[in-house]
């Protein structure tokens, strides 16, 4: 079956564009050029992955970002004009789990998305356990005692990555390859925001994380 | 005038010797307490205007009533004094006279009858003193032939003796005629000492010459003369507070304005651009005060204009960079997807697309670092940094260089110390910087062996980027960060990057307060090094490496040029937003 893409961009010959290139590869594009509808498109369409311009008429990219992520855990994948930090870090906030600068080649595009809809590598019933957090990897679950934590599948793959070798210590770098599926460099802040969307999500209290530490100048590892 | 001058002295005596055991006391006792005393009086003489006006004025004015003080109690005391003389010479004379003439009228008969003539006549002297209260002394005249009948050798008030009588003027009476003489002298009062005058004159008496002197007290002068000047003591202390106060007021209206316009510009130059001074009346001080506002508000305008600018300036920045990237992202698409397939088309649309494919790819880096050098001088490039493992960054660098290496034939030699470099960083940046040096390095290197160094101080790594190409002259390497400078206009296009590339790593260096210099010989290849302090609050003391590589070949050595020359060929760039040594220590070996 085809993977949905919902494009939500106002560029009419950049989202045609990307419908090429996305069609090229397999996928099923839909497209949607005022953020002010995106939330309905996207709720008629049911897509597997969004795309989405940061810079929208009608309704502000990262606020149509904040209303998909309030209803669905769907991977969505920011497109930036701008690179400052403060643009990409505030649509990493708002709930997106990547981004991609423009301008941008195909395949890097197509990369992306094929990484955020990597289906979960069939996955044998495991349940991994960090500091008094239990995650069902089958079943995509984590709990604390009884109680349930919702995460996204970034999230989810994120925690999963560092418990699974609760001894190592992951760079930023490791955990982009084997969490976003970026082969070479990228920007790190990804991690970081991440991180703390993470840490928001399952610490008791995230000043003071026990689940995910930090290792001062290194990266991140589980706690235990 | 002897007997003021005596009392002064004793007086003065009395004073002084008191203050020393003052201070001789105060000095021991409260000397650490003294010296912080000094110290802190003599700071506040400095940083004070006021402290230090009303001090002088204080100074000026005790000085100027001393001095008044003096001349008007002396000039009083004169008067007092001569006053009371003029007095007493005129009563003796009197006196004196009606004395001889008693003594001359007596019938002399027997010892008793003349002894009581005697303490008659004194006494009636005594007593005839209507201002003053006087006194005498009656003595007869030594080394005189004794005759028979003189039963009378010398009288004297209570408590007196002749001894009270000066020595010179009972010489100067008893040499003169019958000369009439004065002079100061102390007289026992009760318990006390009073000044006096002793005025001497000879009388005769049944063939005897005596020494009369009547003596006056100067006690009811003295006690005018005191309070006179008690008054002028006093009267002079309150002019002098009120001096001082008065200086006081005017000074602290004067500096007032001036401290709270210092205080003001402070706050202004710290950045609160409301802050104004508080304008009351029409006086300079109000002028001072409004023309200052005045100075304040156009500084605010032209500030938040330049804000404004900035602002628009970065606004516009951002515009262009999403106006242009979005259609930039369409043809790099659409360019890319003719590209692949390319193989499909005729020669001509082939080339076509590969030209149209590698010039889109060029004009995208080219705009992006467009966009990054305008960020720069916007002011709005921020420093993300983290501490991070150095080695890493470059590892990963020279990883991404190797293809390019690889290409042009060069080796990367990689020297770096085993432990990780941990530095506080924006490691996004230091990548850029890196990869740029190190690509750079590799294009410019004939395909000779690029080292890299790295090496660790207490509070600074430096990264040493080395070739062998043709290098550069100091005319070249000074300007090697210029915007779009390349070595040789004439094979400008040939390589390729945007010419904004060391420009904006030295951009990034300063970001991270670090150096970023340049060393270059022609025909000797180049040598950049990157200096990064370990923690961004620190401080870059010396490069860990030395700028002059070591491979470099020496002056004189065969084949290089002239040694003068060749100092000049060092280039010796310095950045960095701190201020770094002209020449650092190691560059002097």
């Amino acid at each position: 079956m085809k993977a949905r893409i919902l494009v939500v961009d106002d560029d009419e010959a950049l989202a045609e564009m990307i419908g090429i290139v996305l069609r090229n590869d397999g996928f099923e594009p839909v497209f949607c050029a005022d953020g002010a509808q995106a939330l309905d498109v996207f709720r008629s369409s049911r897509p597997d992955l969004v795309l989405l311009d940061l810079m929208l008429p009608g309704m502000d990219g990262i606020e149509v970002c904040r209303q998909i992520r309030g209803e669905s855990d769907v991977p969505i994948v920011m497109l930036t004009a701008k690179s400052d930090t403060s643009d990409v870090v505030r649509g990493l906030e708002s709930g997106a789990d990547d981004y991609v600068p423009k301008p941008f080649k195909p395949a890097e595009l197509v990369a992306r998305v094929r990484a955020r809809l990597r289906p979960g590598d069939q996955k044998a019933p495991e349940t991994l356990r960090i500091a008094d957090i239990t995650i069902d990897v089958a079943g995509h679950t984590v709990s604390r005692g009884s109680e349930r934590i919702s995460l996204t599948p970034l999230e989810f793959d994120l925690l999963v990555a560092l418990a699974r070798k609760p001894w190592q210590v992951f760079t930023r770098e490791l955990l982009l390859e084997q969490v976003w599926g970026y082969r070479h460099a990228a920007d790190t802040r990804l991690v970081n925001v991440h991180v703390q969307r993470l840490r928001s999500k399952i610490e008791q209290d995230p000043e003071a994380p026990e689940v995910v530490l930090t290792v001062r100048g290194v990266g991140y590892k589980a706690g235990v | 005038m002897a007997f003021r001058a005596r009392i002064w002295q004793r007086r003065a005596l009395i004073v002084a010797l008191r203050v020393a055991r003052l201070v001789r006391t105060g000095v021991v006792r409260f000397l650490p307490g003294l010296r912080y005393l000094g110290r802190a009086l003599q700071q506040r003489w400095r940083r004070s205007l006021q402290f230090r006006t009303v001090l002088t004025t204080l100074m000026l004015a005790v000085t100027s009533f001393a001095v008044v003080g003096a001349y008007l109690s002396n000039q009083i005391a004169n008067n007092l004094f001569q006053e009371r003389l003029t007095q007493a010479e005129s009563e003796t004379r009197y006196n004196v006279k009606q004395v001889q003439d008693t003594f001359d009228g007596a019938q002399v008969t027997d010892q008793s009858s003349v002894i009581t003539l005697v303490s008659d006549t004194l006494s009636a002297v005594e007593g005839r003193g209507s201002v003053i209260q006087r006194r005498y002394v009656f003595e007869a005249m030594p080394n005189q032939t004794k005759p028979r009948n003189r039963w009378v050798e010398s009288r004297a008030s209570d408590q007196l003796t002749v001894s009270v009588i000066p020595p010179d003027l009972r010489k100067a009476v008893q040499e003169s005629g019958k000369d009439q003489y004065w002079a100061s002298t102390v007289i026992p009062v009760g318990t006390e000492d009073r000044p006096g005058i002793a005025v001497g004159n000879k009388v005769t008496f049944n063939g005897t010459v005596y020494e009369l002197y009547l003596i006056y007290d100067l006690n009811t002068a003295q006690q005018t003369l005191n309070e006179i000047q008690s008054v002028l003591w006093a009267g002079g202390a309150v002019l002098v507070l009120l001096i001082g106060a008065v200086a006081w007021y005017v000074t602290r209206n004067v500096v007032s304005p001036v401290s709270h316009a210092a205080m003001v510009s402070e706050k202004l130059a710290a950045g609160q651009l409301q802050e104004r001074m508080v304008v009351k009346g029409e006086d300079e001080v109000a002028r001072l005060g409004a023309s200052f506002n005045h100075m304040a508000a156009s500084l605010q305008e032209q500030i938040t204009q330049l804000a404004t600018l900035s602002q628009m300036q970065q606004r516009f920045v951002s515009d262009v960079s999403h106006e242009l990237r979005t259609p930039l992202t369409t043809v790099r698409m659409a360019a890319e997807v003719l590209y692949e397939a390319r193989d499909d088309f005729d020669p001509i649309n082939k080339r076509s697309a590969e030209l149209l494919y590698n010039q889109v790819e060029r004009f995208q880096s080219l705009l992006s670092d467009l966009l990054e050098i305008s960020r720069f001088d916007a002011g709005v490039a921020v420093l993300d940094a983290e501490p991070e493992d150095l080695l890493q960054v470059i590892a990963h660098v020279i990883e991404g260089a190797a293809p390019v290496a690889a290409e042009y034939g060069s080796e990367i030699i990689y020297k770096a110390p085993e432990d990780a470099v941990v530095v506080e960083m924006d490691a996004r940046r230091i990548d850029r910087i890196l990869r740029n040096l190190i690509l750079n390095a590799v294009e410019h290197g004939e395909g000779k062996p690029v080292t890299v160094t790295v090496a660790a101080n207490g509070t600074a790594v430096g990264v040493a980027v080395r070739d062998h190409g043709i290098g550069m002259d100091q005319a070249q390497a000074a300007r090697v960060f210029d915007r779009f400078w390349r070595a040789d206009p004439a094979r400008a296009r040939t390589t390729g990057g945007s010419g904004l590339g060391l420009s904006i790593a030295m951009e990034d260096t300063k970001l991270h307060h670090g150096w970023l210099q340049a060393w270059g010989r022609k025909g000797d290849g180049a040598n950049f090094r990157l200096t990064l302090p370990l923690r961004q609050d620190g401080e870059i003391t010396e490069s860990p490496l030395q700028l002059e590589p070591k491979d470099a070949t020496r002056p004189g050595a065969p084949g290089s040029i002239p040694a003068e020359q060749d100092y000049k060929n060092m280039l010796l760039l310095q950045t960095g937003a701190r201020p770094a040594p002209a020449r650092g220590p190691e560059e002097t070996r």
